[in-house]
């Protein structure tokens, strides 16, 4: 693990996308803290405030400093796509390494499943939850982490069926190994390069799915400080104040080209035939 | 007369993370007209270095300390890339392991010999096509206009190399380097295509240098013969005197180490009773499809006994379900027939229930996947002890049977040599006490050395359980060495089932089935 770290800082890309990371992270756990004035406080006579001295990143359509809406808003935005892309990524990583086990019959029904899911567009699945359970963070979560399941499986179901064919399975089957510990631990933690590699890259696009869900009303909900959210209501404005749209937008563009990078360094990192 | 191949004083090293790591040290070689030189080495010994350097094909982590390589006097080191392309396939031709994987998936078996013609010949299409004829009729290969048309996949392991062959010789190069070229085929088609060796050989006067790690084998093709241990020629000498009165302790222990069916390892009699056997069993490969069914026999009709505490050996060619019937008896494909265990007849691999699994190992050909890559050797071994009912405190003890450190516990695979990684799997196969241990090709990836210490292990293990064997092998002179009986297997079906004696030179001929002497007729007999 130290090792795995030390060969991702090596790479320029896992530096500087863990640098980003570690910046998020912070903003994440001391939002709050570092920002300037109350993000909810409005201020009528400084609407439209452009950036400067009394506000760093300006202020909103309601006088409310954009920096510190953006500080706040790290929290509601960042643990949410972490936890949907992870929930996604694990359970499609699961569902894929199961099926490669099972195959035959079982592998048949459950690809030919996540094939029909695939088929319907990610966003537009995401949207048909969102629409079923109901508006809100949590659903809005578990919407993208189902739109990210079938992806997944199939990604990993095609490692899997390599590992499934390796003689340290046959070993575990011949010994008389239940089903349970043969996926759980002879094959999962072989097929766990490509997943992490995939779930980093997934983060970013997790990040601008919630954004949209937002964007559309269907994720976070006013007043809450959500970076898709903020750039939803700053919309109508953008001629007015762009900077209250630039802001969020960029600090997106941020995060998925920080967990971008980190996916491209990890890539690198877990590949030990690059030694050479 | 000046060599074709003149290498003086050659110093190779490659940098890694952890250093620079040297691979060839001070080595001196030459090569004249007409003349084969065999380089045996085993693995990591650097002698497929060496023919990367003459073709000047080195990774770019590899830098060259001192010396020179000259093909018929001109310096190959101080060459530009231009003059390299030259000389490849031109003035050193090269034949690869695998002839599989040395051809192009995607090219016409003719597209991969004419290629060569017109670049390196200067001939026309029509031109090449014709020597392309030629050169394959040249190598033995029958009706070569149809071939032409052939994709690699669509011919044999043996007519790929024999492509392969005839495109290295093609355009008539001065040397040709041949790395292993028989070690990825059959022993019958190995066979075949050394005969084919020799007479191009006799007639094109060509200068060989003959890279494999078999010193049986290079003693016999080669004039002379160099062993390079750790990038360094240890010894240099004509082909029979290398393997007769091996001069370096090093060489010693190699000709000592290779098989030799006269010398028995073996000297009791296994039991009367019947551990287990098969009856009847088939196998069959594919599943159904929507329109029709393609389905491959893997095995049909195998039945054999085992005794106990025998050492039962089954040999055949790649593909002639060998292996299947490993799978088979230790329940990894469904099957048909039956397998009796004691009273108990299992017809399928759902019935065969935790006492059966003791009873019953198998270990594999390659260690590299039977070991899984994440998990230390203690939970490796610490598994099937805990299925067995046994304590995970007996670790030592069975790190301590297979003769390695007890401190190896807390390894990773990768960690290991690939003889110590075949310790661990056999350790593994041994922890639930099994009656009977099914070996599948267990050292046919293991240097020669390396794979003596291994049957001397199995053997060790067997004094002290009594262990019955299934040994499946390819290799003639090493099963003749250990086995009671040999199992002879061709095309999914047992052709042959009979004791070893059957086999010695003063037995009659006429008891054995005609593939079983071909098979003995084709397996080389270490001189000497």
């Amino acid at each position: 693990m130290i090792d795995l770290a030390r060969r991702l800082l090596r790479t320029p890309q896992g530096l500087v996308g863990s640098a980003l990371i570690l910046l998020l992270a912070i903003t994440c756990v001391l939002g709050p803290a570092l920002a300037p004035l109350d993000p909810e406080a409005i201020d009528f006579l400084g609407r439209y405030a452009p950036p400067g001295s009394a506000h760093l990143l300006g202020a909103d359509q309601l006088g409310r400093d954009v920096l510190s809406r953006l500080l706040v808003g790290a929290r509601d935005t960042l643990p949410l796509a972490l936890a949907a892309t992870l929930l996604g990524t694990m359970s499609g990583a699961l569902l894929g390494t199961l099926s490669a086990y099972l195959s035959g019959r079982w592998d048949e029904a459950i690809m030919r499943t996540i094939d029909a899911v695939m088929a319907v567009p990610g966003l537009l699945l995401a949207l048909l939850v969102v629409a079923t359970l109901g508006a809100g963070e949590l659903n809005a979560a578990l919407a993208i982490a189902i739109a990210f399941a079938p992806g997944m499986a199939r990604i990993t179901r095609s490692v899997a069926l390599a590992a499934r064919r390796m003689d340290y399975v046959n070993a575990a089957i011949a010994r008389g190994e239940g089903g349970g510990w043969i996926v759980f631990r002879e094959m999962l933690p072989n097929v766990a390069a490509p997943v992490v590699i995939e779930t980093t890259i997934r983060v970013a696009f997790a990040v601008m799915l919630f954004a949209t869900l937002s964007f559309l009303g269907l994720g976070a909900q006013p007043p809450a400080s959500d970076w898709g959210l903020m750039i939803a209501e700053a919309r109508p404005y953008l001629h007015q104040a762009p900077w209250v749209t630039i802001a969020p937008g960029a600090a997106i563009a941020l995060t998925a080209i920080g967990f971008n990078l980190l996916g491209d360094g990890l890539r690198d990192a877990m590949n030990p035939r690059d030694e050479r | 007369m000046s060599p074709i191949l003149e290498i003086v004083g050659y110093t190779l090293e490659y940098r890694t993370h952890g250093g620079t790591r040297r691979v060839l040290d001070d080595v001196a070689l030459a090569i004249g007209a007409g003349e084969v030189l065999g380089l045996v080495g085993e693995s990591g010994s650097g002698k497929s270095s060496l023919a990367w350097a003459i073709t000047r094909h080195l990774p770019r982590n590899a830098r060259e300390v001192a010396g020179s390589l000259r093909l018929d006097g001109a310096d190959l080191r101080a060459m530009t890339a231009r003059e390299i392309r030259s000389v490849r396939g031109r003035r050193i031709g090269m034949v690869f392991q695998d002839p599989a994987s040395a051809l192009n998936p995607t090219l016409t078996l003719g597209r991969q010999v004419t290629e060569v013609l017109e670049l390196h010949r200067g001939l026309s299409p029509a031109d090449a096509r014709a020597a392309a004829i030629e050169a394959l009729n040249h190598v033995g290969l029958h009706a070569p206009e149809a071939l032409l048309a052939r994709y690699p996949h669509e011919v044999s392991g043996g007519e790929k190399q024999r492509v392969v062959i005839a495109a290295a010789f093609a355009s008539r190069p001065e040397l040709i380097i041949f790395d292993e070229p028989t070690t990825a085929l059959d022993v019958i088609t190995g066979a075949r295509i050394l005969e084919l060796f020799a007479r191009l050989r006799a007639e094109t006067k060509v200068a060989a240098l003959y890279i494999s790690h078999d010193l049986a084998l290079v003693s016999r093709v080669a004039d002379h013969v160099a062993v390079i241990h750790r990038g360094r020629i240890v010894e240099q000498d004509s082909g029979i005197d290398v393997f007769r009165a091996p001069r370096e302790e090093y060489t010693q222990r190699l000709v000592a180490a290779v098989p030799r069916p006269e010398r028995r390892l073996v000297d009791d009699a296994p039991r009367a009773d019947i551990l287990l056997a098969a009856e009847d069993i088939g196998v069959t490969y594919g599943r159904p499809r929507l329109f029709g069914r393609r389905q491959v026999a893997g095995n049909s009709g195998v039945s054999l006994q085992i005794h106990a505490g025998e050492i039962l050996g089954v040999i055949g060619e790649s593909g002639s379900g060998k292996s299947t019937l490993a799978r088979a008896l230790t329940g990894l494909v469904d099957f048909s027939g039956s397998v009796r265990d004691g009273t108990r007849r299992i017809t399928k691999p759902k019935q065969m229930d935790r006492a059966y699994r003791d009873r019953v190992q198998i270990v594999f050909q390659h260690p590299d996947s039977s070991l899984n890559p994440r998990q230390r050797v203690h939970e490796i071994l610490a598994r099937p002890l805990r299925i067995a009912r046994r304590q995970v405190s007996e670790i030592p003890r069975l790190l301590e049977q297979v003769r390695l450190p007890t401190a190896y516990a807390s390894r990773y695979p990768h960690e290991l040599s690939g003889g110590e990684k075949q310790r661990v799997a056999i350790a593994r196969a041994f922890a639930s006490r099994p009656a009977l241990v099914i070996c599948d090709e267990i050292t046919a990836a293991l240097d020669v050395s390396v794979q003596h210490a291994i049957m001397e292990l199995l053997l060790e293990l067997r004094r002290a359980q009594g262990t019955s064997y299934l040994f499946i092998t390819h290799d003639l002179n090493l099963v003749r060495q250990i086995a009671h009986r040999l199992a002879v297997m061709r095309r999914g079906a047992l052709v042959d089932l009979l004791p070893v004696e059957a086999l010695s030179a003063h037995a009659d001929p006429a008891a054995l089935h005609p593939y079983t002497r071909e098979l003995i007729a084709a397996t080389p007999t270490p001189v000497g």
